[in-house]
């Protein structure tokens, strides 16, 4: 079953919270909206839901325009962040309430509900009442009760956004787990970027109520479309360029320019650069990946497994600081220490044109 | 915008309330209040005015309108006074302290809300009235009688506006934090001290609008003071008690405007109080 | 500083005082009319109440309050919802309007219904009488009675949050099913505190009732009218039997409104 979106929006008053959007989430997918706070992404997802009127476009709910309809006959199971338990129900009733609902009969009621109470690791807890259970219990049993009904697409409102950080590492993988294990089309609603890399198919980032783009997360890593996208996922060293012929040219150095950025052509662009992704040497001669300038360390530090070095290129016009993540035994081999010049080289970069908004 | 800004503006929240429809139930509550408090009001304005600023003037300026009025409101302001120094008291009591029948009186305090006010009048009439052993006693000895005369206006309406204050103070008293009394005790302020300045600040509101509910319940009451004072105009006719005359006898003018100021006091009271409080009153 | 025993002299000294004060206020006065409707036995109270003039006021007296307390259930349950879940301009005028009952003397309440449905009154009926009659009482007591259903309602409706409700709506409950399942169970006990108090003000109700009822004996009477025109009428046995009744009906309200306070306050913590 799969979701549609046209030009879809959104406004309070004269704000405009979700500005024509337009996505579609395939049959099965576990689709991620990502964005900061304030981007419109819980508004999207309740526009979805059909818990707010969207002001103009249209939603598909497999192939039907849902636009018009109110939450209770779209089919959608929506999990939200917290607060969502009916307080005076026992786990199992709330379960069941969607059950209940579409008059399902009392056997198979419980029968449902504890595969249900299986499925999510709770077996024995269905007379325990919300507040009896912890925060990632609850959280679970949000989930079940979103799909004891078998709804069409199921939506997540930033799930595990209250909960301890140990927890919500074990919860995603439920989720991942169970969502694979039904194919229920998902989408989930998040500011985490760890968290949408580990669970999504697909990822959109939405930022200021805009969709900029969606791709797979190992795409939009490696080759973002605009900057935002770019500096949102991770550190991203921007390297200012120019693109010429079928070069790109970073001063006295150059680079081949990547395919299909011919539409650059002629152009100031930006060459990213993930930390992972860069190199650094003590002599030109070395042969490690391309050469991009020289540099000055500035910094040493150890992030996690591996050692964070911080380097001054020299630019052109400019300098432009680097953030460069080397494997310890690499740092070792090189001795650095700050004040060092160095050769910054890179082995795979990203091409961004200097026009895109954002 | 950028997206820091963006991250410091709130985003704004969804209604409660789903937009699918239902005008119906706002225009339901919207007539039943109308109807049932808009008309009444909006009456008693026209009624009050509409014979002209001079006669109503004058009508409310008549000796025993005057009188009637000033009496309502000297008596009212009176009980609401000694109706907040008790009441404080008894706020502060019930929610420090432990004692045998602490229950029982805790419930007692609502009677004034549950009891008819003219079964109050009765009460009060048995009890001090003139050939009751109390009644005798103060009108031997102090020259005071309670029926039929001022002092027992006052009793009444230190009954009926009992609750008020006590059930305002209660539960702001209820959710002070023990940590600022235990902070000024570990410093060495008594209690006494601790009351005044630490806790009476934070109650203060709670008491202020709790004198003024009891001022205005007070103003209005009818049942026990009927009772109580009986019917003498010019010297034991209160204000409600005026009016009622006045209805009976077909004065309209006079039963409107003495009506009108009685209300504009009233509802300046109740305002001021919401004001302060900012909440919602529990009867 | 809660619930701590009382240490000092003085702090029983305090407690003595408040205590007294309200048994001197309440106790005795209480004492003092049971004693009295009992004074001359209980023929005089057989008597009070076997007159049917004074059956049919205390009849119809719990009856019209009955009415008065369904009518506002229903209206105030509306009125708070509304209030609590919709914006829209002049909400705040209607919020204040709930409390004007409060501060409105019942005396002027009834005035107004004159004016309005008297004889001469600006909408004076036609197909029957609302003044002098039942329905001016009903309407007497529907207006003193107004707030308390509503003002129960609003902090605990207040205090659902909007989640639980749109988690129903999205499973497919519609508004009904998801009020009676969802919301009702949650506010139950302020409900019926609302309608506890609704009762015991409707039928305490005297001010407004004097004026619109003409109490016209076995008809327009009420119980409360009644007692009244007793003691005026010298007939302190029928005023104080009447009165005994009313008192012992507001005793047990205060104990009923206890025990719901009590699962009010339990329920939160």
């Amino acid at each position: 079953m799969s979701i549609r979106l046209e030009h879809v929006s959104k406004l309070y008053g004269t704000q405009s919270v979700v500005r024509d959007v337009s996505l579609t989430v395939n049959a099965g997918e576990l689709f991620v909206l990502l964005g900061a706070s304030g981007s419109g992404k819980s508004t999207l997802l309740r526009l979805i839901a059909g818990l707010l009127p969207a002001d103009s476009g249209t939603i598909w709910l497999h192939d039907q325009n849902v636009t018009h309809l109110p939450p209770q006959q779209r089919e959608t199971g929506f999990v939200f962040q917290q607060y969502s338990l009916f307080r005076h129900m026992t786990i199992a009733e709330n379960i069941a309430f969607g059950l209940e609902v579409r008059h399902v009969g009392r056997k198979e009621q419980h029968k449902q509900v504890q595969e249900l109470l299986d499925l999510i690791g709770l077996a024995d807890l269905g007379n325990r009442m919300p507040a009896q259970l912890s925060g990632g219990q609850q959280q679970r049993v949000a989930l079940a009760r979103a799909l004891a009904y078998q709804p069409r697409v199921l939506l997540l409102d930033e799930p595990f956004g209250a909960l301890d950080v140990q927890i919500r590492s074990q919860l995603r993988q439920n989720l991942r787990e169970i969502q694979q294990r039904l194919g229920v089309t998902t989408i989930l609603v998040t500011h985490d970027q760890e968290e949408a890399f580990e669970l999504a198919d697909r990822i959109g980032i939405l930022s200021n109520g805009t969709l900029l783009e969606a791709n797979t997360p190992n795409e939009l890593y490696h080759a973002p479309k605009t900057r935002y996208t770019a500096t949102f996922l991770g550190h991203a060293n921007l390297i200012p360029a120019q693109r010429n012929g079928t070069h790109l040219y970073l001063g006295d150095y150059r680079l081949p320019a990547p395919a299909h950025t011919e539409h650059l052509a002629n152009q100031a662009v930006e060459l990213l650069c993930r930390p992972e992704e860069l190199e650094l040497t003590h002599t030109l001669e070395e042969q490690r990946g391309q050469v991009v300038g020289q540099g000055i360390v500035t910094s040493i530090a150890q992030s996690g497994r591996s050692v964070r070095v911080g380097v001054m290129l020299n630019g052109q016009f400019n300098e432009t600081p680097l953030n460069i993540l080397l494997p310890p035994s690499r740092q070792r081999e090189l001795g650095l220490q700050t004040g060092q010049c160095v050769w910054v080289r890179v082995n795979e970069y990203h091409v961004l044109g200097t026009q895109t908004p954002l | 915008m950028t997206d820091a800004v963006l991250a410091a503006l709130s985003v704004p929240q969804p209604t409660r309330s789903l937009p699918w429809g239902d005008w119906g139930l706002r225009a339901a509550a919207a007539t039943y209040l109308l109807l049932f408090v808009g008309v009444p009001v909006m009456v008693i304005a026209i009624q009050g005015v509409r014979f002209g600023p001079v006669e109503f003037w004058n009508s409310i300026t008549r000796p025993e309108a005057f009188t009637a009025l000033r009496l309502s409101i000297t008596t009212a302001a009176f009980a609401a006074f000694i109706n907040t120094l008790m009441g404080v008291l008894t706020a502060y009591v019930l929610v420090t302290y432990r004692f045998p029948g602490k229950a029982i009186f805790n419930t007692l305090i609502d009677l004034p809300f549950a009891i008819p006010t003219i079964v109050t009048g009765v009460m009060l009439v048995l009890l001090y009235g003139p050939q009751t052993v109390i009644g005798a006693f103060f009108q031997k000895t102090f020259g005071m009688k309670f029926i039929y005369d001022i002092p027992g206006i006052v009793l009444a309406l230190l009954f009926v506006g009992y609750p008020f204050v006590i059930r305002t103070v209660q539960p702001v008293l209820l959710s002070m934090e023990a940590n600022q009394t235990e902070a000024a005790q570990t410093i060495g302020a008594s209690d006494w001290l601790t009351f005044r300045r630490v806790i009476f600040p934070a109650i203060r509101p709670a008491v202020l609008t709790g004198a003024m509910l009891s001022f205005a319940r007070s103003l209005g009451e009818f049942g026990a003071v009927i009772v109580v004072a009986g019917n003498l105009p010019l010297k034991t006719q209160t204000a409600t008690v005026y009016i009622y005359s006045q209805v009976e006898a077909g004065n309209i003018q006079a039963a409107s405007s003495v009506s009108l100021v009685l209300l504009a006091v009233a509802f300046s009271l109740t305002l001021i109080a919401e004001r302060w409080l900012g909440g919602k009153n529990h009867a | 500083m809660r619930d701590l025993s009382p240490r000092s002299p003085i702090t029983w000294m305090l407690i003595a005082l408040v205590v007294g004060y309200a048994l001197i206020l309440f106790g005795l006065p209480i004492v003092t009319i049971v004693g009295s409707a009992f004074a001359k036995g209980i023929d005089p109270i057989v008597k009070t109440f076997n007159d049917p003039e004074v059956q049919h006021a205390i009849l119809m007296t719990f009856a019209l309050a009955g009415i008065a307390v369904v009518f506002n259930a229903i209206a105030g349950l509306i009125t708070a919802w509304v209030l609590t879940r919709h914006h829209f301009p002049g909400k705040r005028l209607l919020d204040a309007m709930v409390d004007i009952p409060f501060v409105f003397s019942p005396v002027i309440a009834g005035y107004a219904m004159i004016v309005l449905f008297g004889r001469v009154g600006w909408f004076a009926p036609t197909l029957f009488p609302i003044v002098f009659a039942l329905p001016g009482i009903l309407l007497a007591k529907i207006f003193v009675s107004l707030p308390f259903v509503t003002r129960e309602l609003q902090p605990v409706l207040e205090s659902i949050t909007p989640e639980q409700e749109h988690a129903a709506y999205t499973m497919g409950a519609s508004r009904w099913l998801t009020f009676r399942r969802v919301i009702l169970p949650e506010i139950w006990t302020a409900l019926l505190y609302g309608l506890v108090l609704t009762f015991a003000r409707a039928v305490g109700e005297f001010g407004a009732v004097a004026v619109v009822s003409g109490s016209i004996q076995g008809y327009t009477e009420t119980a409360t009218s009644f007692v009244f025109r007793a003691l005026n009428d010298r007939n302190p046995s029928g005023a104080y039997s009447v009165s005994l009744v009313l008192m012992l009906v507001s005793l047990a309200i205060l104990v009923v409104l206890n025990i719901l306070k009590h699962r009010l306050v339990t329920r939160k913590g």
